[in-house]
Parts: structure tokens; C-alpha cells; sequence
């Protein structure tokens, strides 16, 4: 139920989850963020299991940090979601954790960000864009039409937003409030927390 | 087998020789099979021996005598309950009802649904009766041992942390707490969500047991931040008294709490029935 997408544009990187947190049919809590920050130009956004996501991330989080401690240098996002992918794929046969990750980050030396999609069966792969959960179905074919290769930031809010209301209109599961954060070359910034209402009509052609 | 004596002693015995963290605040005693999903396994095995005599066809047997098993079961549930929980400007309130129910069984009318985990910190008990009163009473113990070593009153952010390290490590093991963490510390009133499977959320306000949709509406209906003392009771008392209405596992007595600087008081404990017809009467007077 939760939705989660991300892409990469230029020297930026963007992330959208919903912000919704419940049990079975009822919404808990409607402004619970799931795009939690690891350091200070990294995002790890998580879905599935509450509890999961919660203590999975803070394992990485804290890990993280103490490298950055013990070897007084950051590490990059490729090794990020390796460490990450190796924690998810030991516990998978034992003790698993039920958490789908979109990692998201800016690495200096590059100067470019890169996104991630990782698995709760312990699978990972650098994407350029991807979502988790049931935004998947209907953004995955969006992404594909109009994303493209060094998208500026108000191009990349614009796709964005396009995505999240194409799930604010067709998931039954009511998701109308996201949270869309971004990482560029200053850090982390939350860029909105956008409640979509798609009852407006022709909602597209106003904004034009 | 697990018994409560063995892990007291062994608490006992760590503060004393032992001051690692970890083996002071676990309660790793329960003796289950070391697979994924124990507590499901021990549920499968009850009463196999004598189902396979019955029943040679092993796929039907499978199908068939899934929920026979499940009611032979040695280890069922006291389900069905109504709490709730909110903050506002002057503190937090907590009410909730006092039913037990086994199945259509009415198990008890007056079950204390609230622990007080310490003078500031409430608890409140939803799912398995055992489990949440165990955990809650445990979580009473290691807050008092806080306060004693750090000279200070734990947050209620770290107590509820402290519960949802603890309820994560037996995700698998079929306990069911439905518990939150409601107080009122130096950032103010604070209330926690604390679930078995190991989610912990905080907002401004919860319910939760099955009657926890009657009780979401009335209260959503009428809460605010800046409600008055009086108001925020009332709406309490009036969102758990619709629930036992309309939820026939909720009922017994309302008991309402309410939790500021000064600690946690009980308020009132009213026959749910009874107060129905005392705030209809009520309407119609007014009209």
C-alpha cells in the first residue's frame, strides 16, 4: 500500500512517497515520512512493514555513521546499497525483513546523483527511475514515456507531480498527501508535502 | 518452560553482576523452536496425533481441520476491546472499556485495560491480555531502573522505544500487543502507537481494538488542540461509550484518565450502557 517513486535528473536527485501510515483498513497516522535521511546527501525510502522499516533503517543509518567515525570519510551511494543489499539478502533465509528500499544520493566526486532499487529478497539494481508498492503499476509507464536524461528541477517537479496524481486517480486506497524530497549538491531538501486532489477537472490544462 | 519466576531472577541477577544493556532489558526466555514462525508451528501441532487417525486423506486433513485445530488450540486469545488516546494543549487523555470476550463469551466486564508503566506514563492493553500486561509491567521496571541510574525521568519517547525493541526481537513468536504509550514529559503531552509486529508511531491521537472505527469516528468529529479540560473528557468518554454501542466485543465500565504535568489521574469509571441512556436523556432535554 505504500507508494514510493524516484528519479534522477540533472545533478539532482528526486523522491516522492506517500505519507500515510495504517493497519488493515484504517489510517493510522497521515503524516508519517518514509523518506528517511541517512547522511547528509543520502535518502533511503522505505515500504512494507512498519516495524521492518523502522529498525532496518535504523541498522543502516547507524552503520553508516559509524564508518563515517571509524574511517573519517563518506561513503558513496554505490557502497550504501551494497552494504544495504548484503544485510537484506543474509537475513532473507533467517530472520527477513519485509522492506522494499529506493535509495537515493548525490555523491561529490561524481558530482552526479544516483537512485537505487532494492528488494526485500535481497536484490539491487542502479536505476535512472523506479518506484515500489502499487505506484509501481501506474508510474512505471509514465516514467517510461517522459523521463529523459538531464531533466531540469522544474521539468523533474513537473513529472513528478504528474506521477503522483496519476496515483492520487487511480489507486482505490486513498493517497492524496506525498512528501517530495531532493538531494543535489547542497544536501537534502524537502521540496513539498503536496495533497493532491485530482477532483478538480482538467486539472492538467490549469496549470498550463 | 517459560515461567515468570526465571526471567525476574535473571533481571535480578544482571543488575547486579552485569551492567550490559542488553541482557538486563531482555526477557529471551520463551523456549519455542528455533524456526521461522514458532508460535504458528505450536498452534499446528495441538491435537495432530489424533486428527491423523481420523482422517488418512492428508490434503483434506490440511483444508478441513485448519479451524478445528485452531479452536482446539491451547493458546487462544482474549480479543475485542476499545481504547483510545489523545493529546491536546492541557495534557493527555486515555479512556477506555472493560471487556474480555473468548470467542461469544463475555471472558470478564472488568478488565483494567491501563497499566500505569510509572506516575507520568500510561499504558494502555489491546490484543492478548497476558502479553500486554507482561510487557507493560516489564516496561514499568526498566523505567524505574532509568530513573534511579540517570537520576532523571525517562521520556516517554525512550519508553515506547525501549517496548518496540522489545516487542521487534518476538515478531514471529504470535504475541499480540496493541498497546500505546501515553504521557506527559519535559516536550509536553506525547502518545505512542506500540504493535507486535514492531511498529511504533507517534501522533496526537489513537484508537485502537475492534471497536476502534466507532470510537475513530466520534472522535475525529470533535477534536481539536485547544479543546478545554472538561471537553476533551467528555469527547473521550462519549467516543468509547459509541464504540461499546456499536461493537458488541467493547462494553463493561468507560474508565477515563487524563495525564498532565502533575501525573496521571483517574478521572471516572461509568457502566457503558448506563451512560448511553444518560446522554440521551441528556439530548433530550436539551431539545
Amino acid at each position: 500500500m505504500d507508494s514510493l517513486v524516484g528519479f534522477v535528473g540533472k545533478n539532482y536527485v528526486l523522491m516522492a512517497g506517500d505519507t500515510n501510515a495504517g493497519r488493515s483498513i484504517m489510517r493510522l497516522k497521515d503524516d508519517f515520512d518514509k523518506l528517511v535521511q541517512v547522511d547528509s546527501h543520502k535518502i533511503l525510502a522505505k515500504s512494507g512493514e512498519i516495524g521492518d522499516g523502522n529498525q532496518f533503517c535504523n541498522l543502516i543509518i547507524r552503520n553508516v555513521s559509524l564508518y563515517r567515525i571509524n574511517n573519517e570519510t563518506e561513503l558513496t551511494t554505490k557502497s550504501v546499497a551494497h552494504y544495504t543489499r548484503r544485510q537484506l539478502a543474509t537475513a532473507i533465509r533467517k530472520n527477513p525483513y519485509s522492506v522494499n528500499l529506493l535509495l537515493g544520493g548525490y555523491d561529490k566526486k561524481d558530482q552526479m546523483g544516483s537512485l537505487y532499487y532494492l528488494d526485500y529478497l535481497g536484490s539491487s539494481k542502479k536505476i535512472n527511475y523506479g518506484a515500489h508498492g502499487y505506484a509501481a503499476l501506474f508510474v512505471g509507464s509514465i516514467l517510461d514515456r517522459f523521463w529523459k536524461e538531464d531533466l531540469d528541477f522544474e521539468e523533474g517537479l513537473e513529472l513528478m507531480k504528474k506521477c503522483l496524481r496519476e496515483v492520487e486517480k487511480r489507486l482505490i486506497i486513498g493517497t492524496r498527501c506525498f512528501v517530495i524530497k531532493m538531494i543535489n549538491s547542497d544536501g537534502i531538501s524537502v521540496v513539498e508535502k503536496v495533497m493532491i486532489n485530482s477532483e478538480k477537472k482538467n486539472e492538467i490544462e490549469e496549470e498550463n | 518452560m517459560f515461567t515468570l519466576g526465571s526471567v525476574l531472577d535473571n533481571d535480578f541477577k544482571s543488575t547486579i553482576e552485569d551492567f550490559s544493556f542488553e541482557t538486563e532489558f531482555s526477557t529471551n526466555q520463551l523456549m519455542l523452536p528455533n524456526i521461522e514462525k514458532p508460535f504458528e508451528f505450536a498452534q499446528s501441532i495441538i491435537g495432530l496425533e489424533k486428527d491423523l487417525q481420523e482422517n488418512e486423506n492428508q490434503l483434506m486433513f490440511h483444508q478441513q481441520k485448519k479451524e478445528e485445530r485452531k479452536e482446539r488450540a491451547l493458546i487462544k486469545g482474549y480479543k475485542g476491546t476499545t481504547t483510545l488516546a489523545f493529546i491536546y494543549e492541557k495534557g493527555t487523555v486515555v479512556a477506555v472499556d472493560s471487556r474480555a470476550t473468548s470467542g461469544q463469551y463475555i471472558a470478564s466486564q472488568s478488565v483494567q485495560k491501563v497499566v500505569p508503566v510509572n506516575e507520568y506514563m500510561l499504558g494502555t492493553l489491546a490484543g492478548g491480555a497476558a502479553d500486554c500486561q507482561f510487557f507493560l509491567a516489564h516496561l514499568g521496571r526498566i523505567c524505574n531502573l532509568y530513573e534511579l541510574r540517570n537520576n532523571e525521568k525517562i521520556s516517554v519517547a525512550a519508553a515506547s522505544k525501549l517496548l518496540n525493541n522489545i516487542l521487534y526481537s518476538y515478531r514471529n513468536y504470535g504475541l499480540s500487543v496493541g498497546s500505546m504509550i501515553c504521557g506527559y514529559d519535559t516536550r509536553g503531552p506525547q502518545l505512542y502507537y506500540i504493535d507486535s509486529d514492531g511498529s511504533r508511531l507517534k501522533n496526537s491521537l489513537f484508537s485502537v481494538g475492534s471497536g476502534s472505527p466507532f470510537a475513530y469516528g466520534v472522535l475525529d468529529a470533535g477534536y481539536r488542540w485547544d479543546l478545554s479540560k472538561e471537553e476533551a473528557l467528555d469527547l473521550g468518554r462519549r467516543a468509547i461509550c459509541a464504540a461499546t454501542f456499536k461493537d458488541s466485543y467493547s462494553g463493561g465500565t468507560v474508565k477515563v484518565y487524563h495525564i498532565d504535568e502533575n501525573g496521571w489521574v483517574k478521572i471516572s469509571d461509568d457502566d457503558a450502557s448506563e451512560l448511553w441512556y444518560r446522554y440521551e436523556e441528556k439530548e433530550k432535554k436539551k431539545k
